[in-house]
């Protein structure tokens, strides 16, 4: 039996001929059965880096295992542990939703004689039975999605890649995959790394979320504690006229540090026991214009929009 | 880190023959294949106006003999190869462009299997169309003279033709990135070549230039077979060569069409992997 995590990144890097360097040598690992999320706006990396683990993408320098297989000198060990929900459609649209579940059942090396069976098995739990002998031409979105991610698991995947599995789809649709994906946890000890940018789907299913921005992880740990890191309590300022100016009166008058940041004419400051009057008088007493201000409690976004944001402090 | 026992690792990796893959992408690639009909038919259509309308009345119009038929219903096998290994090359375009090609790239199977998968269906789809050229020639009524060595000749010739322009195919889709791009080159490799391979007249009635070019055309070579193989007569070859000895020449030309096809089935796997890996 070999131990370890069941996906192991060292300095991962991946520049591409245009000289574009998506990936700036990342590291991290999964342990198995554990939901890890990559967070990041677009042109983060998180696509690339998913790109690299499945064998899509050829890594520039570092080195990735998946379930102890290296995925440069072991590629189909390791591919055949893992399966991926890409962020584009990628069914065959002119055949049937079931010979796009067998064509990856075979490709993945399922044996003939349970293909029948794990097919029955996964159109039962995804409720695809209405559908699965219809073209996937015929689908909605939602449906096609909801095939795409059931194709993943007919090769029962150790590793389970969900690259923005909800993007473009509808509220509706997308709670519903959601509670599909959450499912997807309790199936035989499953590793999930997903990439998204929506906050609230990294915070619902995830155990740890590491926060990419420009090709690198700038944090990572569980949603409570990159909460922690910006404190539990925030002030939030509308201020009237250059945010930046704003920003800047409130480092100087001590109430705003490194780790405050704006966002159009709204500035977010951790409270570190000030109170919202205390920060609207400093502001004030320094010229600054404010419009309103509130105390709130830190949410996952703050963290969000603090770590892949403009770093406005540096204008403080 | 905390490390802890990884199931996936117990498990079993059987190693599978790469006949296994190459059979589940070809049978795919045929479902999406018999779902576009045109892709069975068009490449027919042109080569059939050829050999049964076209050169029937060049040979009446000319007065020529019966021979010039059987002539041209070769040749035009020469023009059916290349168009319908290039429509096939475009269902790899097609892949990459809906997507699909990315879930193939992720399968843990050899990515040369990728290439095979299509080859096997283009090969098969070429096959059916050119007996639908041969029966239809021989309903018309054009010659034949072809002995058991002789169909084993043609056979090989057409069959080392169609893996090497299939490669050429593949290879021209790994590296363009647009359909259009695609079909804009697509006469520069599927239809001069043609028109100079001796594929309508000798190449020994080109000027000497073009026919020392012609010379070293796959197409030549190949067309030079079938109608030794076919129609039992050697001038292409002899046009070719210049040797006394048929089958010594038939040998050679079979040699430049085998390598032909090893070299591009080789090229055109070797661009695939480098050009679909981002």
């Amino acid at each position: 039996m070999t131990n370890g995590p069941a996906i192991e990144v060292q300095g991962l890097r991946k520049v591409f001929p245009s000289g574009v360097e998506a990936v700036s040598g990342v590291d991290f690992a999964v342990q198995p059965g554990e939901v890890f999320s990559l967070l990041g706006p677009n042109g983060a990396g998180k696509s690339t880096t998913i790109g690299m683990l499945t064998g899509t993408v050829a890594p520039t320098e570092g080195s990735a295992r998946l379930a102890g297989f290296d995925v440069a000198t072991e590629p189909l060990a390791a591919r055949r542990t893992s399966s991926v929900l890409f962020q584009e459609p990628v069914v065959d649209r002119q055949l049937t939703g079931r010979r796009n579940l067998e064509i990856h059942a075979r490709l993945w090396g399922v044996p003939s004689r349970e293909i029948a069976g794990r097919l029955e098995e996964i159109v039962e739990a995804f409720t695809l039975s209405d559908l699965i002998e219809r073209p996937v031409a015929t689908y909605s979105g939602g449906e096609r999605r909801r095939l795409e991610i059931a194709r993943t698991l007919v090769s029962e995947p150790t590793v389970l890649f969900l690259d923005e599995p909800t993007v473009g789809l509808d509220p509706r649709i997308r709670l519903e995959l959601l509670d599909v994906m959450a499912r997807l946890r309790e199936r035989n000890e499953m590793t999930l790394l997903l990439t998204t940018h929506y906050l609230d789907e990294a915070e619902r299913l995830s155990d740890r979320i590491a926060i990419m921005r420009a090709g690198r992880i700038v944090a990572s740990g569980s949603a409570r504690e990159l909460i922690a890191g910006l404190g539990e309590q925030l002030l939030e300022l509308r201020v009237h006229g250059d945010p930046g100016a704003s920003l800047a009166s409130l480092a100087r008058a001590g109430i705003a540090g490194r780790d405050a940041f704006a966002v159009g004419s709204t500035l977010i400051v951790p409270a570190r026991g000030r109170g919202a009057d205390e920060a609207r008088a400093a502001a004030a007493s320094t010229g600054a214009e404010v419009l309103s201000a509130v105390q709130r409690r830190t949410t996952l976004d703050d963290v969000y929009l603090w770590l892949t944001g403009d770093d406005l402090a540096d204008a403080a | 880190m905390a490390t802890i026992a990884n199931p996936a690792a117990d498990r079993p990796h059987p190693r599978r023959s790469i006949l296994s893959p190459v059979a589940t992408l070809a049978r795919r690639r045929s479902q999406l294949t018999v779902r576009t009909p045109r892709e069975l038919f068009v490449p027919l259509l042109t080569p059939i106006l050829f050999a049964l309308v076209i050169a029937p009345a060049l040979k009446q119009a000319l007065h020529t003999s019966a021979a010039y038929e059987s002539f041209i219903a070769v040749g035009t096998i020469g023009l059916l190869v290349p168009l319908n290994t290039m429509f096939a090359g475009l269902s790899v375009i097609v892949d990459r462009e809906a997507g699909a090609q990315r879930e193939l790239l992720a399968a843990p199977v050899p990515r040369p299997t990728l290439v095979l998968g299509n080859l096997a269906v283009a090969f098969a789809v070429t096959a059916f169309q050119i007996t639908a050229l041969i029966v239809a020639a021989v309903a018309r009524g054009i010659p034949f003279d072809a002995t058991g060595s002789g169909i084993a000749w043609f056979l090989a010739a057409s069959a080392m033709f169609t893996v090497g322009m299939y490669g050429a195919a593949e290879t021209l889709a790994s590296r363009v990135p647009e359909p259009a791009e695609y079909i804009a080159r697509v006469p520069a490799i599927a239809i001069v070549p043609w028109f100079l391979g001796g594929s309508l007249f000798p190449i020994a009635a080109l000027p000497i230039g073009l026919a020392w070019f012609a010379r070293f055309l796959p197409i030549t070579h190949a067309l030079a077979l079938m109608r030794y193989g076919l129609l039992g007569e050697a001038g292409g070859l002899r046009d070719i060569w210049g040797m006394a000895s048929a089958q010594t020449m038939a040998r050679l030309s079979l040699l430049v069409v085998a390598a032909f096809a090893a070299l591009l089935t080789a090229v055109s796997v070797r661009t695939f992997a480098r050009s679909a890996l981002r």
